[in-house]
């Protein structure tokens, strides 16, 4: 075992503040994935109104109560999550979660206060958004509004010892005895 | 008074324990000791069953030991990696974790990581900042300001 060489690296970025791409990637996960189940219950509700009224049903893009409806289910896609984990399903697959900006866990008043403010970043021509590149702390106007930051939340380090020991693992399985791939 | 014939007396016998002792070769004295027949007639279970461990333990400030060894130091001088690589841990690790997937997903946030810090890089770069932004927050970042 040789001391102090790659041990030394920095090999994780855990509780840094996280960058534009990984959420702009998490954003579009999210709605990607919140757009698809909400699309899938209107056809699951079209489908169960068809089969026992007989009539059927479609769904106006341009009907204000379909977008009401999807609006509501948005606000709780995000704020339930942000409440209950600091992250959503596209942040957890990027590795980065939400917390206040002094790195503790958010509260359902930060959560409902980042949703609410999560549309003024677009409502003034996307530079809500700028805040992720240029400011100090990547946070955006919502950020600042709700008093949060993103931060990453994925483990680099145990993802590099888990790389390592997988590549390992094919020189320890051929030392193994022929005997043993019986049990 | 002293009697003069007991002070010449002494002074003799102070004489002669001096020549003996000059006299005497030490190193071939104890080369004629068998140390490990005296060790074979030292009974040390019995010996050992006289000393109070306990006692001798609880006069040990472990406290004080401890924060004589730097911990942090020693555990910088462990290559992880080498150990990993070179012991079954790794394979412990492999079982104890997902797989194709999980190996996928590190790989593709690794990329990601990596683009995040590349533009972050240029953007300051182009606003010409000269200090480096604490990386993360206070409670999160070892050597963030608080605040």
């Amino acid at each position: 075992m040789s001391a102090g060489t790659r041990a030394d690296r920095p090999v994780t970025s855990q509780g840094h503040y996280a960058g534009s791409v990984s959420r702009f990637l998490a954003y579009a996960v999210d709605i990607t994935a919140s757009s698809g189940v909400f699309a899938l219950a209107l056809a699951g509700i079209s489908y169960v109104v068809s089969v026992v009224t007989g009539n059927h049903v479609s769904w106006n893009k341009g009907n204000i109560a379909v977008a009401i409806i999807f609006a509501g289910w948005e606000f709780v896609y995000f704020a339930y999550s942000w409440a209950a984990s600091g992250k959503t399903f596209g942040m957890a697959v990027l590795g980065v979660r939400v917390v206040r900006a002094d790195g503790t866990a958010v509260g359902p008043r930060q959560a409902v206060l980042r949703t609410l403010a999560f549309p003024l970043s677009f409502l003034l021509l996307g530079l809500g958004f700028a805040g992720i590149l240029v400011q100090r702390e990547h946070r955006a106007l919502h950020d600042l509004i709700a008093g949060t930051a993103v931060v990453y939340a994925w483990d680099a380090r145990a993802a590099r010892l888990r790389f390592l020991a997988r590549e390992a693992e094919p020189a320890g399985s051929r030392a193994q005895p022929a005997g043993d791939e019986r049990s | 008074m002293t009697d003069p014939f007991e002070v010449l007396a002494q002074r003799v016998a102070e004489r002669v324990l001096d020549l003996i002792v000059s006299a005497l070769d030490v190193n071939a004295l104890l080369d004629r000791v068998d140390v490990n027949g005296l060790l074979d007639r030292v009974d040390v279970p019995a010996l050992l069953d006289r000393a109070d461990v306990n006692e001798l333990l609880d006069r040990v400030d472990v406290g004080a030991l401890l924060d004589r060894v730097d911990v942090n130091d020693l555990v910088r001088r462990v290559d992880v990696d080498a150990l990993v690589e070179q012991t079954d841990v790794g394979a412990v690790i492999v079982r104890s974790s997902g797989g194709a997937a999980s190996e996928a997903l590190d790989a593709a946030r690794s990329q990601v990581v990596g683009l995040d810090q590349f533009i972050d890089r240029w953007v300051q770069r182009g606003l010409r900042r000269k200090h480096p932004a604490s990386a993360g927050p206070p409670a999160l970042v070892k050597g963030s300001p608080a605040g």
